[in-house]
């Protein structure tokens, strides 16, 4: 019996269709992945089991490690009308134009009586030098201010859905007296529920919540 | 790695002879590249995205809205400094204190062999939780015990402050405060 001969194959696979993937894959993660806002203040949160997700448009107040305190006010709509209203209130005597330029500032974390001499600055101060929100004791208690001037602007709309909106976002370090504060301050302007930010994590296998979750509605 | 083959033409004609490159590259490298930068994208997207967790704070302004504890039912937390914990059940003034950690085993297993004490007691699940956070304890101790209340799902517990005598006793048992 003759021997079959195998015609011999060349072990080369053509790459250029499985480089195209790759790259398509590529592209659409990048297009697909929301660019995260760039963070001045650094702060490395706690983890929980929650899994709802923050959300993007939010009223939010920072804790840094050495205890210092700024809000974010994320809805842009609001913003403004924020800001007029604490101008108002506590009597800030700021113009228009002086108005529209804090309007530009990411966040906020200055005294109230500082802002005025901030805006007039021609070189904004960098965030490591900023004082933060004065929240130390409660007497000087800033916060409570400006969580009124915020349900002030509010107060007509849909509380369940400002309720969602204000975040707490702390350093694993930060000292809690500055959480008390902030939690005061919350109390004093008749909300008692707000949100804080934390890195996911799975639930641990075998506790309760894990055993018996929670029927979704 | 690019793969050049050399063919000599077997061209008669000995004027034109030049040899003919291949342009076939080999895209393996680029093949690597590109699954690296998936890897890489998809990891970093899945870890920015933060999540938030509720907490709700008692109304202290309605004194008429009275919430009876058992006594067998309280389990108080002191949430001190240097990550340490303490932990009492039942009232204050005949409370004895002990010490456990922020580990899964010790705090969870806690509240599920309180949970379970209460239930043989009263028949249902009346357990609250008092968390008393001191004043150098840090905001990730009190997130952790707030978690652990998610976790193995307490239905009541608040954050309190340390009474008088509280801060006393801490102080005599708990670690000298070493400066952060």
């Amino acid at each position: 019996m003759p021997k079959v001969k195998l015609p011999r194959k060349s072990t080369i696979v053509d790459m250029t269709a499985m480089c195209d993937v790759a790259f398509l894959l590529l592209s659409f993660f990048i297009l697909a992945t929301k660019q995260k806002p760039q963070e001045v203040l650094s702060v490395t949160p706690p983890n929980s089991i929650s899994a709802k997700a923050a959300p993007d448009k939010s009223i939010l107040i920072t804790m840094t490690k050495d205890g210092r305190a700024f809000l974010t006010l994320g809805d842009d709509t609001k913003k403004s009308a924020i800001l007029e209203n604490i101008n108002l209130t506590k009597g800030l005597n700021l113009t228009p134009a002086e108005l529209a330029k804090w309007n530009k500032d990411e966040f906020i974390g200055l005294p109230l009586n500082q802002i005025k001499g901030s805006l007039t600055l021609k070189t904004p101060i960098p965030p490591s030098k900023l004082p933060g929100i004065p929240i130390q004791d409660s007497a000087t208690n800033e916060m409570v201010d400006w969580l009124a001037s915020v349900t002030n602007v509010y107060a007509g709309g849909d509380q369940a859905k400002l309720q969602e909106m204000l975040l707490v976002k702390g350093d694993n370090q930060a000292l809690y007296p500055v959480f008390k504060n902030i939690k005061l301050a919350f109390k004093k302007n008749q909300l008692f529920k707000f949100r804080i930010v934390t890195n996911g994590e799975a639930v641990p296998v075998g506790s309760e919540l894990y055993l018996n979750p929670p029927v979704k509605k | 790695m690019a793969e050049i083959t050399n063919q000599t033409s077997q061209n008669k004609n000995k004027r034109t002879q030049c040899n003919k490159k291949s342009t076939r590259v080999d895209l393996t490298p680029m093949v690597d590249l590109g699954f690296i930068l998936i890897t890489f994208f998809i990891f970093t997207a899945a870890l920015t995205d933060a999540k938030a967790m509720n907490l709700v704070l008692p109304n202290d302004k309605e004194i008429d809205v009275t919430d009876a504890v058992c006594e067998s039912c309280a389990l108080t937390f002191i949430l001190a400094s240097n990550n340490q914990l303490f932990y009492y059940e039942g009232k204050e003034e005949n409370a004895l204190y002990k010490t456990s950690d922020y580990s899964s085993t010790s705090i969870r297993k806690l509240i599920v062999e309180k949970r379970k004490r209460v239930m043989n007691k009263i028949g249902k699940d009346n357990m609250v939780l008092i968390i008393k956070p001191m004043g150098h304890s840090n905001f990730k101790n009190l997130i952790d015990v707030v978690d652990e209340c998610s976790i193995s799902v307490v239905k009541r517990y608040y954050i309190d402050e340390l009474t008088e005598s509280e801060n006393k006793k801490i102080a005599e048992i708990s670690l000298p405060i070493i400066s952060q």
